[in-house]
């Protein structure tokens, strides 16, 4: 079926969207969109089954491969917070992202129509290059959690209550609880991601490697000044924010 | 056999007149008594609250809502002009009024709860004493699940219709549950004893007033259960505050940016709501361009109440449309014969 499951995702993600903006639009917090995205979960790892029985390794190489990766891990991180931390909506406003990097792996060229199979692999790239995406998948979900809040709070400080959105979101507490908690998680994962790459085979600091230490480090520094002096909710959010589409920006650059 | 309904309430009767026919516990029990007692009527439930005296009673023979009426004014001794006093309903617009009342749309404040307790505690009442059968039971037991239902498939009780209620709504915004929180009130009237005691209910655990004159500050303490600290000591609490609530008759700003600045790295940050109930203002508007508080005044808690009670009145015709069928289901005696 190959890319059809990708369509299959991304018809999945959509419905959870709309669900979702159907829910805020009427005030509650029905949990539609957690399914769809369960179904949209299901749909990209037998998308990443077929890359990387092409690829035979893990499929993060093309466009379209690290697009899907990244959807994917956007998505199980929703899974996982989304329960954890009853943020409901943090589904509704991901969607949009996770469409948009599916909508783009769908463009044609963005997988490569004959990828090249591996005829040895070295697990510490392997490692580097799918820990490093897994932890992206956390860092965008933090920002999205990131963008829920200053929306809230530009609300809630301007004195707009009206409509769903203030009645639906989370409150203000949670949602800087969960930026606080899922950008540690990707931190954590995306440290894995960075001393794996130093044990490459190549054994040299090339591009990628120096820009994921430098991001480990900005990350470093967020959490450390959060945790430990504390941090207004507004300025945690754009640190979110700002350093995940920076950083993603540098990464497609190179 | 006739289903009757008299009775007055918030609408219909000024406070000196709802006094007058406002029965205890002890005058409930003996009311329900001589009800029974009373010629031709065969079952009887009288509620009473703060806002409203009613007599649901099954009338036999020929008396009507009059013949109940003049007993009531018997009993009550009351001599006074009874135009526009007391509301009537009979048959099937005595059920409907049920099912309003204990729903709580006819209520001072539209939607609120504790009508519906108190009506089935007054039906409760004449059960025991064995004032009710099988019309006012069907008819009460129906009520309360026309009740359940009004409240669970409208937004009559949605969104928070007094100042302290919302108040109470936005910090449960910011913080979500209040359970472990802390509240600084800064003047001991009523309004803060209201705020504090609606944030109370929803979990905060702890409640520190400071007034200028302190004796007053230890009596509302003491009242709602806080602690007292002396006003000039105030500043040095805010490390620990979640929520202050202000309502001093200070003509000036009490709360000024500098308070809150001084204790922001304590706080590590942490997100403040500040509610200012007092006129004129207790705390400078500018507190609130700092990042982590949020900061309501009266106007803007109002306005919430207000909106909330213009949204429960839009439910209204939907709460009539669920009382209307849900009588139309029913076969009560004495309503849909």
């Amino acid at each position: 079926m190959g890319i059809g499951w990708l369509v299959i995702a991304t018809i999945f993600a959509l419905a959870g969207g709309v669900f979702g903006w159907l829910s805020i639009r009427k005030g509650d917090t029905s949990p539609s969109a957690f399914f769809w995205m369960l179904g949209a979960f299901g749909a990209q790892l037998m998308a990443l089954g077929w890359r990387g029985e092409l690829r035979g390794q893990c499929p993060l190489n093309d466009v379209g491969e690290i697009c899907l990766f990244l959807a994917w891990s956007m998505t199980f991180f929703y899974l996982v917070t989304g329960t954890t931390y009853r943020l409901s909506l943090l589904g509704t406003f991901s969607v949009p992202l996770v469409i948009v990097l599916q909508v783009i792996a769908l463009v044609p060229g963005a997988f490569s129509d004959a990828p090249v199979r591996a005829e040895s692999v070295d697990a510490w790239r392997e490692f580097h290059a799918a820990f490093s995406v897994l932890s992206y998948g956390a860092l965008a979900l933090s920002a999205v959690a990131g963008f829920m809040f200053l929306v809230l709070n530009h609300r809630l400080k301007s004195h707009h209550f009206k409509g769903g959105l203030v009645h639906g979101m989370p409150s203000v507490h949670r949602l800087v609880t969960a930026m606080g908690r899922i950008t540690l998680v990707g931190w954590i994962v995306l440290t894995v991601g960075v001393a794996s790459g130093m044990k490459m085979e190549t054994g040299e600091m090339n591009a990628h490697l120096l820009v994921a230490t430098a991001t480990w480090v900005l990350y470093a520094v967020l959490l450390g000044v959060y945790f430990v002096r504390g941090l207004p909710g507004r300025q945690l959010a754009w640190g979110v924010l700002v350093l995940f589409i920076v950083s993603l920006l540098v990464f497609a650059k190179l | 056999m006739k289903l009757v309904c008299v009775g007055l309430n918030h609408e219909t009767a000024p406070i000196e007149v709802r006094e007058k026919f406002a029965l205890t516990e002890q005058g409930l029990d003996r009311e329900t008594k001589a009800l029974l007692e009373a010629n031709d009527i065969g079952e009887g439930v009288v509620l009473s609250t703060c806002n409203r005296t009613e007599y649901y009673a099954v009338i036999n023979g020929t008396g009507d809502v009059k013949t109940l009426e003049k007993w009531i004014c018997d009993q009550r001794e009351f001599s006074g002009n009874l135009e526009g006093l007391f509301y009537y309903h009979e048959a099937r617009g005595a059920a409907e009024h049920l099912c309003r009342v204990a729903s709580g749309m006819n209520s001072m404040v539209l939607g609120e709860t504790e009508i519906f307790g108190q009506v089935k505690k007054a039906y409760q009442r004449s059960l025991e004493k064995g004032a009710t059968k099988i019309v006012l039971n069907k008819l009460f037991q129906r009520a309360f699940g026309v009740g359940k239902k009004v409240r669970t498939q409208t937004g009559i009780q949605e969104g928070a219709t007094s100042v302290a209620g919302a108040s109470v709504e936005l910090a449960e915004k910011v913080f979500g549950r209040l359970n472990g929180s802390t509240v600084m009130v800064i003047g001991a009237g009523e309004m803060s004893r209201q705020t504090a005691q609606a944030l109370q209910s929803r979990g905060a655990s702890s409640v520190i007033v400071t007034n200028r004159s302190f004796d007053r500050a230890v009596d509302l303490a003491e009242e709602i259960g806080g602690t007292a600290v002396p006003f000039d000591g105030w500043e040095d609490e805010l490390e620990h505050v979640d929520v202050v609530i202000a309502a001093t008759g200070a003509p000036h700003f009490v709360v000024k940016p500098r308070h809150i600045e001084a204790v922001r790295r304590k706080r590590k940050f942490r997100p403040l709501i500040m509610v200012d109930i007092a006129v004129p203002r207790d705390i400078d508007p500018k507190v609130g361009e700092i990042e982590e508080v949020y900061l309501y005044d009266i106007d803007t808690l109002q306005e919430m109440a207000d909106q909330a009670r213009k949204r429960r009145e839009k439910q209204l015709l939907l709460c009539e449309d669920i009382i209307r069928e849900e009588i139309d289901k029913a076969s009560l005696p004495a309503v849909n014969d």
